[in-house]
């Protein structure tokens, strides 16, 4: 199967492969697993404590060519943001950018999943984090609501 | 059904009486070769079968006979070979029984990030974590221990570690195999003599899940042997 020049980029030259202190308390860690063809990925993030901003982010994926290029372009696109944004991204953001044919969507699944369990990961070690996110919900309701 | 040319009852791939080929029809693997649901299939049978039909349905046999026929012919061939490619093999036999049973193999992870999504809610994969977890941590090893292979071939030790890394593996696959057989009899003896489906609808997808739930584990050891018998070679 024909690869796009994205994909073949990321694989022959992944950004962010690596670790990060599993135990840290900034640290949160995916382990995600796409049962169609056995791949594994983990994908970990380093998030500011302050500004909950993904300072860094690595992964490690075993799996085919449009497996490790979702992944390495899903490190890349979280860098930088905070973790609420990071949440926004979808598989279907990685299909397009990266060209994926039909057969390779679950690829661009595996790495969502693997965004969101690293993002949910850090969220338990950061039970704060949660009332943030809701308290700034409620803010935008009151918002709503007065204007 | 009655047959199209000598309008008697009709069954089958011919008609019994007059002998003529009969109209290609939409069906399932199982029901082109007559037979239950059922996982556990006698194969030697099933290939006599197979070659009985490949002969009696040729297309060179249609050659004088009318268009309708010829296209039957092949149509049906082409069901024949789709049909026996997936039922000899254990495993694709498995799958395409679970996709008759209304579980979409290939789409499962997908729905299930779709739903987490939506509710924001952590979401529930499909194989257990701690797979996941085990799996990983061989995929490093024999990552490492390929490495090492590469730079140092002669090693004793690391074909040593490597040929202990394919005998874990294979005989995970084998504990799965064993595992498989046992939903097979389980879900064989769901189907009532006489009756090609199970009747019980809640054991029906209870064993059914089962299935599915062993499939997507084997499918990551599978990978695993793949990879060390790989490294070996």
């Amino acid at each position: 199967m024909a690869y796009s020049n994205k994909v073949l980029d990321h694989y022959t030259n992944p950004r962010n492969v690596g670790t990060l202190d599993k135990s840290s308390v900034d640290v949160g860690t995916g382990l995600v697993g796409a049962p169609e063809c056995g791949d594994v990925m983990r994908l970990q993030i380093k998030v500011n404590p302050e500004t909950h901003v993904i300072e860094e982010a690595k992964f490690k994926t075993f799996g085919c060519g449009s497996a490790i290029a979702s992944s390495s372009l899903a490190t890349e696109w979280i860098q930088g943001k905070n973790v609420e944004d990071a949440l926004k991204i979808s598989n279907t953001d990685i299909v397009k950018e990266l060209s994926l044919p039909p057969v390779k969507i679950h690829c661009s699944v595996l790495a969502e999943d693997a965004i969101r369990a690293a993002i949910n990961d850090w969220k338990k070690k950061h039970p704060e984090a949660h009332a943030a996110a809701a308290q700034s919900e409620v803010n935008q309701a009151e918002v709503n609501t007065t204007a | 059904m009655l047959c199209w040319s000598c309008r008697q009852p009709a069954s089958g791939h011919f008609c019994p009486s007059c002998g003529k080929i009969q109209p290609a029809q939409a069906t399932d693997y199982f029901s082109f070769f007559s037979l239950p649901r059922k996982l556990n299939i006698d194969l030697p049978s099933l290939e006599r079968e197979f070659y009985r039909l490949s002969r009696k349905l040729h297309p060179d046999l249609f050659a004088r006979g009318s268009a309708q026929e010829q296209e039957w012919s092949t149509e049906k061939t082409s069901q024949l070979n789709d049909a026996y490619r997936t039922l000899k093999d254990p495993i694709a036999r498995t799958g395409y029984l679970l996709e008759l049973e209304g579980v979409k193999l290939e789409e499962q992870s997908r729905s299930a990030t779709d739903a987490a999504r939506q509710t924001g809610a952590e979401k529930k994969q499909v194989v257990p974590p701690d797979l996941l977890e085990e799996v990983f941590e061989l995929n490093m090893q024999l990552e490492e221990m390929r490495m090492n292979k590469q730079v140092g071939e002669d090693d004793p030790n690391i074909v040593r570690d490597l040929q202990q890394a394919q005998q874990h593996f294979e005989q995970k696959l084998n504990e799965l195999t064993t595992e498989l057989q046992n939903d097979w009899n389980e879900w064989d003896a769901l189907i009532p003599a006489g009756s090609t489906e199970p009747q019980d609808q809640q054991a029906r997808i209870r064993v059914r899940d089962k299935m599915v739930d062993l499939l997507n584990r084997r499918s990551y050891i599978r990978n695993l042997v793949r990879d060390v018998n790989e490294a070996l070679s």
